[in-house]
């Protein structure tokens, strides 16, 4: 029994372990069952007190796969054949030819697409050079471009070069993907990259598919949009209330503490001193502390009575005579705003052309930590499209040091902003991607000549995310859905109940089994089992992997599989009694001699499990994770486990045991 | 209790009754894979399945002419569980619209069922050549890691009788898909999931098959005056117990699966029933007389 204290103590190792990764999962399951007992109102209070608490225990538990809560899975393609063309000049019959046949190439191959063009365009024309369609020295200085192609880059730069370019329009589609996908208001989202040019997006719960599919495929581009004008932004937004005004003295009330705010906020934008000559915007920005709009924000409707305005009850209106706002809504509260502004008698009550958008980053966040966005006022024709932009870099004001956007366009692009910002002086424009606002200045003076400035920005940050978005969605990213999978929530139920009673009821079998064939050695078998399918269950846990109904399979599949190892063990047990060996020697022999039969078989099926994890999709890596888990643990159990038991009944306590 | 103790059966010398069994069930499946052919699933092929719920009473043939028209394709229709039915298309057209059709066509041809849409796949026919391609590597995979694993863990015998019956398993059982595809009331279609069951069920003939090949490896140094036959007789009939015990527990639990997995998982544990019966079949009647066969032409060239 010495000798097994590094058994023991491993053992209880692992169990330890596997508890510790298991505990929030079953705290999780106790709080659920006990907040599925509670009134509504009674929940609805609870999970407003403890929701950090709920948060943390849901993110920490063994998550049940798409197919168990039901939900959409979707697989999404970025475009990169639309790319290339995109970003190709002079396009002759040759690039056209070569970008036709990687087209479809890619689609019947394991090639991507950039790989597949330039082979292509290599066969076809030995002596070609790519460069001529990439090249992009003429345009910047290469500053804050991923690569300079120039005439003489040889095909190996470009392709180098349009990978880089690929690779930067998928990430920048999971930023698009993921604007959207929270825009929509869901919970645990899961956004993830897979090979070079797909997307796969995990919506728990969600059954929309529709609306999903066209959120998820309609084709981004960056834009220059002038904005409405704030006076009669006002009058709108006065009106919008007013419809949503449940009574006439109520509506009478808002209106006169509306008309108080508006006179008493008279200040201008946000830094218009220092102006450079002729290249200045100023970010509109409106944060001082002692700011009406910023300090009036507080939990709307708290401590109203009597009928609400839903609108007011959302939002807080932010009534400006320079600024296009339309108001500032908690981040949590933006579903609910949707779906008012989305009417259309609503709509009809916006200045002609005008769109509402909202702001993409939180700009403001309230002192209990919860983050608003603003809903701003954007006329919804474009003034410019995002490809006129050849370079934005950070820079900083020698002077103050604080922080700038720096803006290039080419000839084209500067001509047509020339004549707008002429126009449009004192107004307002916002940079505008996939309906978001990324940025919103007012326009200090023309601006000839192709190089804009935006100041007054608050940080270095702020600067670096305004760059990050007009370098990467100067072109446009086409996704694709190239497959989806959803599954309805009574089907998911259906599915769980399916595989737990599966799981109960083919351990129980197995364990009577056990016990009716081997007697005292079947309980011994068993106790490994149980211990054997909590470890599993701690693995994944422990992994973070998600429990998908095929990995339930994988489990069920196991515990008939696992006690394998004991039968082995066990049957040549009871081959070396029946030679004549006393119960320790046999037990001895047994586990000895049956130890390279139970590797070879377990080695070998492993492979078989990653293997299938190497080339399976979704849910066929959880079959092959429980499958890999199984069979580790299994290993464990049977060998480890049962000899620590087995030696403590023989040697320590003298028993005899049967093996039946 | 004890089953097969001191089992002395005369199994190697009877081989001849497996070779029958064997050759007439491969005959069949190759026959069967040949004329009939395997039906791929939309994972591998691309198209669309939609699951709709509440149609209890109502007949295939029913949904299936309600729905010819509008979909302008002729589905495939077939029930799905208790209350509902599995309605596959394979068209490249656009996902929404296709699904309106359909569940608005339902709707009005069987308005006093609530009919709602449960389950959706959609696979677009290039995602399907990826998957396929994934599938057939890592079959061929499989294969090759199991087969030069047993090449440097045993002999090269064992090697080509392990891999002659993880072929023998997987040819049959593929073959039984198709011959009782149509004839049994669930979806028998080649996907994703039947893939996995597959490279499973290799897994697990193998298994098998190894522990008789252990078996075989001691007994020939201990019997060493013995002929190769009576060796590897003596060993199945040792390794016998254990053998049938194996496959009763697993045969348990992918039995449970069938029955109380749900739907969704009916195929997959039919494949493994099937893979489980076979490949503890294989191992005895396949596999080991493979060696045994081997052997003697060994010997023979030898002599």
């Amino acid at each position: 029994m010495q000798g097994n204290g590094f058994k023991i103590g491993l053992t209880i190792f692992f169990v330890g372990l596997c508890g510790f990764y298991l505990f929030p999962s079953v705290q999780n399951l106790y709080v659920n069952y006990k907040m599925s007992n509670m009134e509504e109102a009674e929940r609805v209070e609870y999970q407003e007190e403890n929701r950090q608490r709920l948060n943390n225990l849901e993110r920490n538990s063994l998550s049940l796969g798409l197919d168990l809560q039901g939900g959409m899975h979707v697989t999404l393609e970025v475009e990169v054949a639309n790319l290339l063309d995109q970003l190709a000049v002079n396009q002759d019959e040759a690039f056209q030819d070569a970008l036709q046949t990687a087209r479809q190439r890619a689609e019947q191959e394991d090639v991507s697409v950039v790989e597949a063009f330039v082979e292509e365009f290599e066969a076809a024309n030995p002596d070609g050079r790519l460069s001529r369609y990439f090249r992009n020295e003429a345009q910047g200085q290469g500053q804050g471009q991923s690569q300079e192609i120039t005439r003489r880059s040889s095909n190996s730069e470009v392709q180098e070069y349009l990978q880089a370019q690929a690779e930067s329009a998928v990430q920048n589609g999971i930023e698009v993907v993921r604007n959207r996908v929270n825009q929509y208001g869901v919970t645990e989202p899961s956004i993830q990259q897979q090979g070079s040019e797909r997307i796969v997006v995990e919506l728990p719960g969600v059954n929309e598919r529709k609306r999903v599919r066209d959120l998820l495929e309609s084709a981004s581009q960056l834009s220059f949009h002038l904005m409405a004008n704030p006076q009669q932004l006002q009058e709108s937004v006065q009106r919008i209330i007013d419809y949503y005004e449940p009574t006439a003295e109520d509506s009478a009330r808002i209106a006169e503490a509306n008309a108080a705010d508006t006179a008493d906020t008279s200040a201008g934008p946000a830094d218009t001193s220092g102006t450079a000559e002729g290249t200045q915007l100023a970010a509109s920005e409106q944060e001082a502390p002692n700011d009406e709009g910023a300090t009036a924000l507080t939990e709307p409707g708290e401590g109203e009575t009597g009928p609400q305005n839903p609108l007011l009850a959302a939002m807080q209106p932010m009534p400006r005579q320079d600024q296009p706002v339309f108001g500032r809504v908690f981040a949590s509260d933006t579903a609910k705003v949707n779906e008012l502004i989305s009417k259309r008698e609503v709509k009809k009550m916006l200045p002609p052309g005008i769109e509402l958008m909202w702001t993409a980053n939180s700009r403001f966040t309230t002192e209990d930590g919860r983050e608003a966005l603003q809903l701003l006022a954007v006329q919804a024709e474009p003034e410019l499209a995002g490809e006129v932009v050849t370079q934005a870099s950070v820079q900083f004001d020698r002077q103050t040091n604080e922080p700038k956007v720096s803006i290039t366009m080419n000839s084209e692009g500067a001509r047509e902003w020339d004549r707008i910002t002429a126009a449009n002086v004192g107004n307002n424009v916002s940079i505008v991607l996939d309906n978001l606002v990324y940025s919103n200045a007012t326009i200090q003076t023309r601006i000839s000549g192709g190089r804009t400035e935006i100041t007054g920005l608050d940080s270095r940050q702020e600067a670096q995310d305004i760059v990050t978005v007009l370098q990467s969605g100067r072109l446009s990213t086409d996704l694709n859905i190239i497959s989806e999978r959803t599954v309805g929530p009574s089907l998911g139920e259906a599915s769980t109940r399916a595989g737990f009673i599966s799981v109960i009821s083919g351990f129980l079998l197995v364990v009577l089994f056990m016990i009716m064939y081997y007697r005292t050695a079947g309980v011994v078998a068993d106790i490994a089992l149980l211990l054997n399918v909590i470890l599993i269950l701690g693995i994944l846990a422990g992994f973070g992997a998600t429990l998908t109904l095929p990995g339930i399979a994988g489990i069920v599949l196991t515990i008939g599989m696992a006690v394998d190892a004991n039968v082995l063990i066990f049957d040549r047990v009871r081959e070396e009694q029946a030679t004549g060996k006393t119960l320790r020697a046999a037990i001895n022999a047994g586990y000895e001699e049956s130890l390279s039969a139970i590797l070879d078989a377990n080695i070998t099926t492993f492979f078989v499990g990653v293997i299938l994890y190497s080339f399976g999709v979704g849910p066929i890596k959880g079959f092959a994770v429980t499958l890999m888990a199984g069979i580790l643990s299994s290993l464990f159990t049977a060998i480890i486990v049962t000899r620590i038991v087995f030696d403590y009944m023989v040697e320590e306590r003298r028993m005899s045991v049967s093996y039946g | 209790m004890r089953l097969f103790e001191n089992a002395d059966y005369a199994l190697i010398p009877n081989r001849h009754i497996g070779y029958v069994i064997s050759g007439t069930l491969l005959t069949i499946g190759v026959i069967s894979l040949l004329v009939k052919g395997l039906a791929l699933g939309i994972d591998f092929r691309g198209g669309m399945e939609f699951v709709v719920g509440n149609t209890t009473d109502i007949n295939t043939v029913e949904i299936r002419s309600a729905l010819t028209e509008t979909l302008e394709d002729e589905p495939e229709v077939k029930r799905f569980g208790d209350t509902g039915h599995l309605i596959r298309i394979s068209t490249t057209k656009d996902i929404t619209t296709m699904e309106n059709r359909l569940l608005s066509t339902l709707q009005q041809q069987f308005p006093d069922h609530d009919v709602g849409i449960e389950k959706t796949d959609v696979v677009g026919p290039r995602f399907a050549e990826d998957l396929k391609r994934g599938a057939i590597y890592a079959v061929l995979g499989a294969l090759l890691v199991i087969f030069l694993y047993i090449m440097v863990r045993f002999e090269w015998r064992y090697s080509l009788g392990a891999v002659a019956a993880l072929v023998h398993d997987v040819t049959i059982t593929l073959g039984l898909f198709s011959v009782l595809a149509g004839l049994v009331p669930f979806s028998l279609q080649i996907d994703q999931s039947i893939i996995a069951a597959f490279l499973t069920i290799v897994g697990y003939s193998l298994n098998d098959t190894v522990v008789v090949f252990d078996r075989v490896r001691e007994y020939v140094n201990l019997f060493k005056t013995e002929p190769f036959d009576e060796v590897v007789n003596r060993s199945i009939n040792a390794t016998l117990s254990r053998t049938v015990v194996t496959s009763v527990t697993t045969l348990i639990v992918v039995s449970i699966l069938f029955f109380f997995g749900g739907e969704v998982l009916r195929g997959f544990s039919f494949a493994l029933i099937i893979g489980v019966i076979i490949g503890t079949y294989s191992s005895v009647f396949v596999a080991s007389p493979t060696i045994v066969e081997l052997n003697r032409r060994l010997e023979k060239s030898a002599a």
